[in-house]
């Protein structure tokens, strides 16, 4: 009888181990993904602030007024031929 | 031994047919006692170990310092970096912001030991002599500074080479991409991404940020294997947004930078500021400087004349001495004064007007400038009033805008004032502000009466305004300022733009260096003005200092900045005209104004 138990026992300890063991594993691995995650978080933030910088960067006013006069021809436009339109007006 | 002998033959003996190993002959005869002693002697030996374990562990004071280090075979503290805050403009364009790059450190016993190539190779990379990287690390110390704020892909490289003692650490610098144009207003950081200068400066404690850390446990490859706590998150720094307009920024910069080009001037400065919300949406000077690279920095680049400069604002001060006794119902817009011939003694010290005006309106002294006009109607008042409104608008008073090294300018107590000062004065001689509290003073001509507190930061909701002059008075000034641009004998004809309506008044005066007018004669060229006269949306004042050619008169110097900056800051803005006259031919000789 008391032999029957301790195999039950036995058993029972052993899927316990096993269980654990197979728990910290997972945690493992969840947590190696989990930090993968964040590098990959931080690695975009970085990148974005990069792009934001670049957005900045080309889009300065000098440039942009540098290129529109050069290449594309482009003037500043003068009251004087500018139609304005007004809401409700005819 | 009797064994039968005979060979392949078992070494059992066959004739007892006993097993050899329990053959009694062989058995050794021992006293029991010896096997006892060494059972025993091997118990106290595990006993000494188990009492040496208990012992340190559980007792020891060398305790702590134990479970320490043996923690630290596995465990590991990590920082958690945390990012400065950007800067950006009121649109969110970026104007400062932080990009990771690395900190390289060598221990120079164990790179000196290195392959005579690997250390050309390092050389390289760090784009220094092979002689200047053998110089650095001719240092007795444990770890020496190679280079800091080096690309992370050059330190890629460095990791590469696969050289002993080399430690990369990660850090951070400020890149801005608006470059000279933003400086004076944005400032930046040192090599510590501690804020140095302006809003870096004055934003410091919101733009740092507070790095974190954390216990982790790592496996034999350097693994980070699993978090144990105790962490500190980083917090990353706030991200501030600044009251500034970069499209405005860059116009206000660049008509600035021509114009002291054109009139030969050594400096200059420009602020635009937005009327209903005190708001600075631009505040330029030139010379200025690229922040991202400061190695020929001179103290002329730096200077913020907007800010931290005072001087005699002349002319433009005038409006506001009117504007007092015009509140204070001393006189009215018509009230004629007889300037007279162009000469006028008070105590022996003369004051003149650039030509003989005559009697003419109060209207007609701000529109033509006249010093005298603007002195007999100072006279007329108590010194303690008007100090008092020289007060009220800000003048000699520190500024509370959260901007680092704004001056007070200078207002001297008026109980010293002289006749001749309080006259002179009226007409902004013996005093000294700097442009951007000139320009706030006008805040009450172009709001009604009232003036608000400026500010560098955006702002979602209309301050509350102290009120200074009724707002009829406002009105009243409104009209006088437009004249001196539309008049007929307006002093600042230059300061016309086509499609709008324009008001302001133009100042120039004679420098003060080492508490004298300086000889030859220097002058700095001002215009304070407000655009669109109908429902004024912007205030701008510009300032000419020192300009050698092509006139040296506000009128000429200052206001067709002026008109040059608002025109195209109307037009970013989408203010619709409020005038029919769409083209204006800006007489050659637009006159000259009193000082």
């Amino acid at each position: 009888m008391s032999n029957k138990v301790n195999i039950v026992l036995t058993a029972l300890l052993v899927a316990c181990g096993l269980s654990a063991v197979n728990a910290q594993y997972q945690s493992r691995h969840l947590f190696v993904d989990k930090e993968r995650a964040e590098a990959q978080a931080r690695q975009l933030d970085t990148e974005w602030a990069q792009l934001q910088l670049d957005q900045s960067t080309l889009g300065k006013h000098a440039r942009i007024e540098e290129i529109a006069r050069r290449e594309l021809n482009m003037t500043q436009l003068t009251p004087n031929r500018t139609q304005y339109l007004t809401e409700g007006e005819k | 031994m009797r064994s039968s002998g005979g060979t392949g033959t078992a070494r059992v003996a066959r004739s007892q047919g006993v097993a050899f190993s329990k053959s009694p002959v062989l058995a050794v005869r021992l006293p029991s006692w010896r096997s006892r002693v060494v059972l025993f002697g091997m118990f106290i030996a595990f006993g000494a170990l188990a009492a040496r374990a208990v012992w340190l562990q559980g007792t020891s004071s060398q305790q702590q310092f134990l479970q320490k280090e043996g923690a630290n075979r596995y465990q590991r503290t990590q920082e958690l970096p945390a990012v400065r805050g950007k800067i950006t403009d009121r649109n969110g364009q970026v104007l400062a912001s932080s990009i990771p790059v690395r900190a390289i450190w060598a221990a120079p016993e164990e790179v000196l030991a290195a392959p005579k190539e690997k250390i050309r190779a390092l050389a390289g990379l760090l784009e220094m002599s092979e002689a200047e990287l053998r110089k650095k690390l001719d240092s007795d110390r444990n770890l020496v500074y190679l280079k800091r704020q080096v690309e992370v892909e050059t330190a890629d490289k460095i990791k590469a080479l696969d050289l002993d003692g080399m430690d990369i650490r990660p850090e951070y610098k400020r890149f801005y991409p608006q470059g000279e144009v933003m400086t004076h207003l944005v400032g930046f950081t040192n090599v510590d991404d501690k804020g140095q200068e302006s809003m870096e400066l004055a934003q410091q404690a919101n733009l740092v940020g507070r790095p974190g850390s954390r216990r982790v446990i790592k496996d034999g490859r350097g693994h980070i294997v699993e978090d144990i706590g105790g962490k500190i998150e980083p917090h990353n720094g706030k991200d501030v947004v600044l009251s500034v307009d970069s499209k405005i920024q860059y116009i206000a910069y660049t008509q600035l930078k021509q114009a002291v080009e054109h009139f030969g001037a050594k400096a200059g400065g420009a602020v635009v500021l937005d009327v209903h919300t005190g708001e600075v949406l631009a505040l330029a000077n030139y010379p200025s400087y690229d922040p991202n690279d400061r190695r020929n920095l001179t103290g002329a680049q730096l200077r913020n004349r907007v800010m931290t400069d005072s001087f005699e604002p002349g002319s433009t001060l005038k409006p506001i001495t009117v504007a007092l006794a015009l509140d204070s119902g001393r006189v009215k817009p018509n009230t004629l004064i007889d300037t007279g011939n162009g000469r006028l003694q008070i105590l022996d010290r003369p004051i003149s007007d650039t030509k003989a005006h005559g009697v003419i309106s109060v209207a007609q002294i701000i529109e033509m400038s006249s010093n005298i006009g603007t002195s007999k109607i100072a006279l007329s008042m108590p010194s303690q009033e008007m100090w008092e409104m020289f007060t009220k608008v800000g003048f000699g008073q520190q500024p509370k805008w959260g901007f680092p090294g704004a001056v007070a300018g200078r207002v001297r107590p008026y109980k010293s004032w002289r006749p001749i000062e309080q006259a002179t004065m009226s007409y902004g001689n013996g005093i000294s502000v700097s442009l951007i509290q000139l320009a706030r003073s006008y805040m009450m001509f172009a709001r009604n009466g009232d003036t608000i507190p400026l500010s560098f930061e955006k702002v979602d909701k209309e301050p509350l305004g102290q009120q200074i002059i009724k707002p009829q008075t406002a009105a009243q000034m409104r009209e006088m300022l437009e004249s001196v641009v539309s008049g007929k004998d307006g002093t600042a004809k230059k300061a016309q733009i086509p499609g709008y309506r324009v008001g302001g008044k133009t100042g120039t005066a004679y420098k003060v260096e080492n508490g004298r007018y300086a000889m030859p004669r220097k002058y700095i060229g001002s215009f304070v003005g407000m655009v669109p006269m109908s429902a004024p949306r912007f205030i701008i004042a510009v300032m000419i200092d020192e300009p050698t050619q092509n006139g040296h008169f506000g009128g000429s110097v200052a206001a067709p900045t002026f008109a040059a900056v608002a025109i195209n800051a109307l037009r970013a803005s989408n203010v619709p005209p409020d005038s029919n006259v769409t083209e204006i031919v800006v007489p050659a000789d637009t006159g000259p104004e009193a000082m």
